[in-house]
C-alpha cells in the first residue's frame, strides 16, 4: 500500500499554515475539518504481559527515565538539543550549570545580532515608539514576541531565557492593553532581562518604575485624593508576599497611600514621582511607621520592607520550586531554597544554585508536563539541530505558541501563566500537541532527511528518528508498537530497505507520532 | 474502543429528567451595581458620584424592572427575557470567603467553599462525579476553552475545546494512527486521563458528523468569543452527544479605571449573547439552565479614576423555561454606611450555595446536594425554580 494514498501531504499544511497573517494562524488550523475519511482503528498486536509486580505503579513507572544529564538539561532550557547534551555530558552538571548560572560570559553574539537585525523594535524605548503609535501595533508585538521566542529557541544562554521567561510571567503585562506596545518594550529591556539572574530587590526596584506596570497596575491613577489599590494589591499578591503572606487589606490600602504619585510623564511615557499626588501623611504597613512627609521614600521603604520580608522569600522559592521540580515542590526543598534567598539578601544565582544542588532537583525526573513553549522549543531543538530561524521572521514560532495557548506576554491577568499540569494538561491541550505535531512535521519546515543519515529500514529509521526527537529511551514495548505501527502502515517489513522516494513520506508521520508521545511531553 | 453509530444514537442530548447546565464565568469581578442597578437605593447615586446611573425615564437611565431595580441600558436585549418570567437574577450574592484576590476568589467561588483548605475540586465536578451518569459519553463534560476551569475538576475528565471544527486530527482521525497515540497514552501512562478522554471525544465527534453551524428561528450570535463559544455550545447541546454542563468564561470585567466607558460594551456583549443563544434554543430552553456568576463584586464608592476597586457581593443570573424568571431575588442589604460589608462592600445577603443548592435539586435531578456542598447547611430556598 502506498503511503501516499493514505496520507495526503497537502493536508497537513493546512494544519500549520506557512506564510499566512500572524493572527490568521489559529483560523488556519481550523481549516482541516473534523470529519475525515480515515478508517477504523485496526487492531494492533497486544503489550508483551506487563513484568511490573507492584500492583499500583505511579504513573511514570513504565517510562523509562532519562539520564540525569538530559533531565537537568531539559529543565534549565527551553529543550535539549544534541550539543547541549554533548557539552553537559562532557563538562560535567554542576559545571554546566555554574556555566548557565554566568551567563555574560556565554557568547550570545551571534543570537544578539539575529535579534537586532530581525526584531529592532523589540528593545526599544517608549519615545521612539510613541510617534507611530498605534499604526505600529502589530509591528512591535512582531518583534518583541519574535525576539522573545528566537532567544528561547536558539540563545546558548538557555538557563537566562529561562529565567527571564519566569520574570516575565512573575510581573506579568499585558502587551495587547491599551498603551502597553509603546511601554511593554522597554520594561522587557531594561527591568526583567538586566536582572533576570541579577538580585531580587533590584528587579522589583525596577519594576516598580518601569511605565509598563505602572501603566498595567492603573497607578498612574493613584493619588491621594482617591487611592487605587490595583498596584498595591498585586505588589503584595503576585509580586512578593503571596497572597497568604501576612498582610491584610488595611495594608494593601496603606501600600497603596505609599506609592501614589508614581506615575508616568506623559510627555516621555517613562516613570515620574509627582509630589502634588503623593499622600504625605503618615502610614503603617506591616505594623512599621511611616513618617509623614517622606515623598517617594514611602514607596521605596515599603519595597526594600517587602523585599526582605520572609514571605517574600518563601514564595518566591515555592515558585522556582515549581519550575525546576515539580507542581507541588515538598516543602524541605522550598525552606532551603528560600533560605538561600533570605541570606543572600534576593540573589537569584545563589538562590538557584541551592535548587540545584538539592536532592529534589537532581535525582528527579519527568515531574513536569512541559508547557507550550517548552514543547515548541524541543521541537525546534529536536528538529532543527544547526539552530537557524525558519525563513518567516518568527512567524512559524508565533502561531503554534499561539494555538497551543502560551504566547509570551499574552496574558491577560497579573498573575502570569500558570505553571502546572492541572492548567496544562487537559484534552485539548494534548490534542492540540497532536495536531501541531503533524503540522510541524508535514509544514517542510525542518530538514527532516537530515535526522536519519543512510538509514533506509522501518527499524533502524524508527530507531534514528527516536533518538534524533526525543534524545531519551523509549519503553521496548512503546517502540515496537511504532514499528509494527510503520510495517503494517507501508507494507514493508521491518527490516527491509524502504524505496527511496518513499522514505520522504515516511518521515513526517513518524516525527509528528514521536512528538505526539508522552516522551516529548515531560520535563 | 471507539464507539459504535448505536451507541452515539442511543446517547440523548436533552433530558426531560435534568436540564443542561451552561456556566458563564465573569472572570475579573463584575461590578454588579452598575449592571442591575439599585437605583431606588438612595446611597447609590450618593456614593458613586462619578459613575451613577440615571434613573429610569431620565438620559441614559437603567431601565425599570420593579421600581427599586433597574438595567444598565447596555443590558436592553435581555428586558424581554425578563418580562416574559425566563430571568431572574439574584442581588446581594456571592460565596462569603473572605478573599479579594482574584485568583484565590475564583478558585473559591468555583469550588463553592468559603477557606482554601478545603479546595480539592470544584462543585460542578464534584456534583457529576457524584450523580448518576446519563451516558457513557466523553462529552458529560464541557469546557469551550483549550483547558478546564477548576469549577469542573474532579472525578470526570471534562472534554476541553476550543473549536468544534478543530477538534481532530484532520483525516487521520479514527485511523490506526489515533489508535497508537491511543496504545502509547495506556491507562498508567503519565496524562492518559486526558488523552484516552481526547481519542474518545475525536471518535464521537466523527460519528456525529458536525459540520457548520446554523443557529435557528433568526437567532444572530455576536461576533465576539462569547458570542463564538454560546454558538459552540449550542451546537454542542443539540447534538445527540450527550453533554450535561458547559462552562465558559468571559474577561474584561476588572474596571479599576473609566468603567462608564468599559462597562457597556462588556454587558451589550452579554446581554446579547444571552438573547441570541435563548433565541436559538427556542423551546429547547424548557430543559436548559443558564448560570452566570463573578467571582466577587466591587466596592460600592467609586475612586478618583470613574473605576471601582474589589468589592464583595455581586449579582449573579439565572436564564431558562425552568427558572421562576422576573423577579430580582434575595434580601437587599442596602448601601448605608452600617449596612457594609468591612465598611465599604455591598454585603452578601444570599449565599450562591443557596442557589446552586436549589438548582441541583429542581433542574439537576439530585435528591441530595450534601456531596456537592459539603457541611452547608443552607438558607430556605429562594423559589428561584420551578
Amino acid at each position: 500500500m502506498s503511503v501516499s494514498r493514505k496520507l495526503s501531504r497537502r493536508h497537513f499544511l493546512s494544519l500549520t499554515g506557512k506564510g499566512i497573517g500572524y493572527s490568521a494562524l489559529a483560523a488556519a488550523a481550523s481549516a482541516c475539518g473534523g470529519g475525515g475519511g480515515g478508517g477504523a482503528a485496526a487492531a494492533l498486536p497486544p503489550n508483551p504481559p506487563a513484568p511490573d509486580p507492584d500492583p499500583d505503579p505511579p504513573p511514570t513507572a513504565r517510562i523509562p527515565s532519562p539520564s540525569t544529564a538530559f533531565s537537568v538539561l531539559k529543565r534549565t532550557s527551553f529543550g535539549v538539543s544534541k550539543s547541549s547534551l554533548a557539552a553537559i555530558e562532557s563538562i560535567g552538571i554542576l559545571p554546566y550549570l555554574a556555566q548557565q548560572l554566568d551567563y555574560g560570559n556565554i557568547d550570545a553574539t551571534l543570537v544578539e545580532a539575529a535579534v537586532a537585525a530581525e526584531f529592532p523594535l523589540a528593545a526599544s524605548a517608549p519615545a521612539a515608539l510613541r510617534p507611530g503609535f498605534p499604526d505600529n501595533i502589530e509591528a512591535v508585538v512582531r518583534d518583541l514576541v519574535g525576539a522573545t521566542q528566537y532567544r528561547a529557541c536558539f540563545s546558548p544562554r538557555q538557563l537566562y531565557e529561562v529565567m527571564v521567561e519566569f520574570w516575565s510571567n512573575h510581573f506579568s503585562i499585558q502587551l495587547i492593553n491599551g498603551f502597553e506596545p509603546v511601554l511593554k518594550p522597554e520594561d522587557d529591556a531594561r527591568v526583567i532581562r538586566p536582572h533576570a539572574l541579577g538580585n531580587f530587590r533590584d528587579l522589583l526596584f525596577a519594576s516598580a518604575k518601569s511605565g509598563a506596570m505602572i501603566y498595567y497596575l492603573d497607578n498612574f491613577l493613584n493619588t491621594a485624593e482617591a487611592p487605587n489599590e490595583n498596584y498595591a494589591r498585586e505588589l503584595l499578591e503576585l509580586h512578593t508576599m503571596g497572597v497568604d503572606g501576612g498582610y491584610s487589606e488595611q495594608d494593601i490600602k496603606e501600600v497603596a497611600r505609599c506609592f501614589t504619585g508614581w506615575t508616568l510623564d506623559f510627555n516621555t511615557a517613562e516613570f515620574t514621582f509627582v509630589p502634588f499626588f503623593h499622600d504625605d501623611e503618615p502610614k503603617v504597613v506591616l505594623g512599621q511607621s511611616i513618617p509623614a512627609g517622606g515623598g517617594i521614600s514611602d514607596g521605596e521603604t515599603v519595597l526594600d520592607m517587602i523585599a526582605a520580608h520572609p514571605s517574600t522569600a518563601r514564595f518566591i522559592a515555592t515558585k522556582l520550586c515549581r519550575r525546576f521540580i515539580s507542581d507541588e515542590p515538598a516543602s524541605g526543598v522550598v525552606d532551603s531554597v528560600a533560605d538561600a534567598f533570605r541570606l543572600s539578601n534576593g540573589d537569584i544565582r545563589v538562590t538557584l544554585e541551592a535548587l540545584f544542588v538539592s536532592d529534589e532537583f537532581m535525582l528527579t525526573s519527568d515531574s513536569k508536563l512541559s508547557r507550550p513553549l517548552e514543547f515548541l522549543g524541543q521541537a525546534v531543538r529536536s528538529l532543527n539541530p544547526d539552530l537557524s530561524l525558519p525563513g518567516d521572521r518568527g512567524e512559524l514560532l508565533f502561531g503554534v505558541a499561539s494555538v497551543l495557548g502560551q504566547l509570551p506576554f499574552y496574558w491577560p491577568t497579573p498573575d502570569g501563566y500558570p505553571d502546572t499540569a492541572a492548567y496544562w494538561g487537559s484534552t485539548g491541550g494534548l490534542l492540540n500537541r497532536w495536531r501541531i505535531a503533524l503540522g510541524l512535521s508535514f509544514g517542510s519546515f525542518f530538514p527532516l532527511n537530515a535526522l536519519i543519515g543512510a538509514e533506509d529500514t522501518i527499524a533502524t529509521i524508527v530507531e534514528r528518528l527516536a533518538d534524533e526527537v526525543l534524545m531519551r529511551p523509549m519503553a521496548p514495548s512503546d517502540r515496537q508498537l511504532l514499528v509494527d505501527w510503520a510495517v503494517e502502515t507501508i507494507g514493508l517489513p521491518a527490516d527491509s530497505a524502504i524505496p527511496a522516494a518513499v522514505i520522504p513520506e515516511v518521515l513526517p508521520i513518524i516525527v509528528s507520532l514521536l512528538l505526539s508521545s508522552v516522551y516529548f511531553q515531560l520535563r | 474502543m471507539a464507539f459504535t453509530r448505536r451507541d452515539i444514537i442511543s446517547l440523548r442530548a436533552v433530558s426531560p429528567e435534568r436540564d443542561v447546565l451552561v456556566c458563564i464565568f465573569q472572570r475579573g469581578a463584575a461590578d454588579g451595581l452598575n449592571s442591575v442597578v439599585p437605583y431606588g437605593d438612595p446611597d447609590y447615586a450618593i456614593k458613586r458620584p462619578r459613575i451613577a446611573l440615571p434613573s429610569p425615564g431620565e438620559t441614559g437611565g437603567v431601565i425599570d424592572l420593579n421600581g427599586f431595580f433597574g438595567l444598565h441600558p447596555a443590558l436592553a436585549p435581555i428586558k424581554p427575557l425578563y418580562d416574559a418570567g425566563r430571568l431572574a437574577m439574584v442581588h446581594a450574592t456571592g460565596i462569603p470567603h473572605q478573599s479579594r484576590s482574584h485568583f484565590d476568589a475564583q478558585a473559591l467561588v468555583e469550588g463553592a467553599v468559603v477557606s482554601k483548605t478545603d479546595l480539592s475540586e470544584g462543585w460542578i465536578g464534584r456534583h457529576l462525579a457524584t450523580s448518576q451518569a446519563l451516558s457513557e459519553s466523553a462529552f458529560r463534560a464541557v469546557s469551550i476553552s483549550g483547558n478546564v476551569p477548576f469549577s469542573l475538576t474532579g472525578a470526570i475528565e471534562p472534554i476541553a475545546i476550543s473549536g468544534i471544527q478543530e477538534f481532530g486530527l484532520g483525516e487521520l482521525t479514527g485511523s490506526t494512527y489515533q489508535a497508537l497515540l491511543g496504545d502509547w497514552y495506556e491507562p498508567g501512562a503519565p496524562y492518559s486521563d486526558p488523552a484516552q478522554a481526547a481519542i474518545a471525544a475525536m471518535d464521537e465527534l466523527l460519528l456525529a458528523n458536525l459540520s457548520g453551524y446554523a443557529a435557528e428561528n433568526g437567532a444572530a450570535y455576536p461576533q465576539s468569543e462569547l458570542g463564538n463559544k454560546l454558538s459552540q455550545a449550542a451546537q454542542l447541546i443539540k447534538s445527540p452527544l450527550g453533554t450535561e454542563v458547559v462552562c465558559m468564561d468571559v474577561g474584561g470585567w476588572d474596571h479599576h479605571e473609566n468603567l462608564p466607558n468599559f462597562l457597556p460594551p462588556a454587558l451589550a456583549d452579554l446581554a446579547a449573547c444571552l438573547q441570541a443563544f435563548d433565541t436559538d434554543m427556542g423551546t429547547r430552553m424548557a430543559n436548559i439552565t443558564v448560570l452566570v456568576q463573578t467571582e466577587f463584586g466591587r466596592r460600592v464608592a467609586d475612586n478618583a479614576a470613574s473605576g471601582t476597586d474589589h468589592g464583595t457581593a455581586s449579582v449573579a443570573y439565572l436564564l431558562g423555561a425552568g427558572v421562576n424568571g422576573g423577579q430580582v431575588a434575595g434580601n437587599w442589604p442596602g448601601l448605608g454606611d452600617e449596612d457594609l460589608a468591612l465598611g465599604e462592600d455591598l454585603r452578601i445577603e444570599t449565599d450562591l450555595r443557596t442557589v446552586l443548592d436549589e438548582l441541583l435539586r429542581k433542574r439537576l435531578g439530585r435528591a441530595d446536594t450534601q456531596q456537592v456542598f459539603p457541611g452547608f447547611t443552607g438558607q430556605p430556598e429562594l423559589s428561584l425554580f420551578l
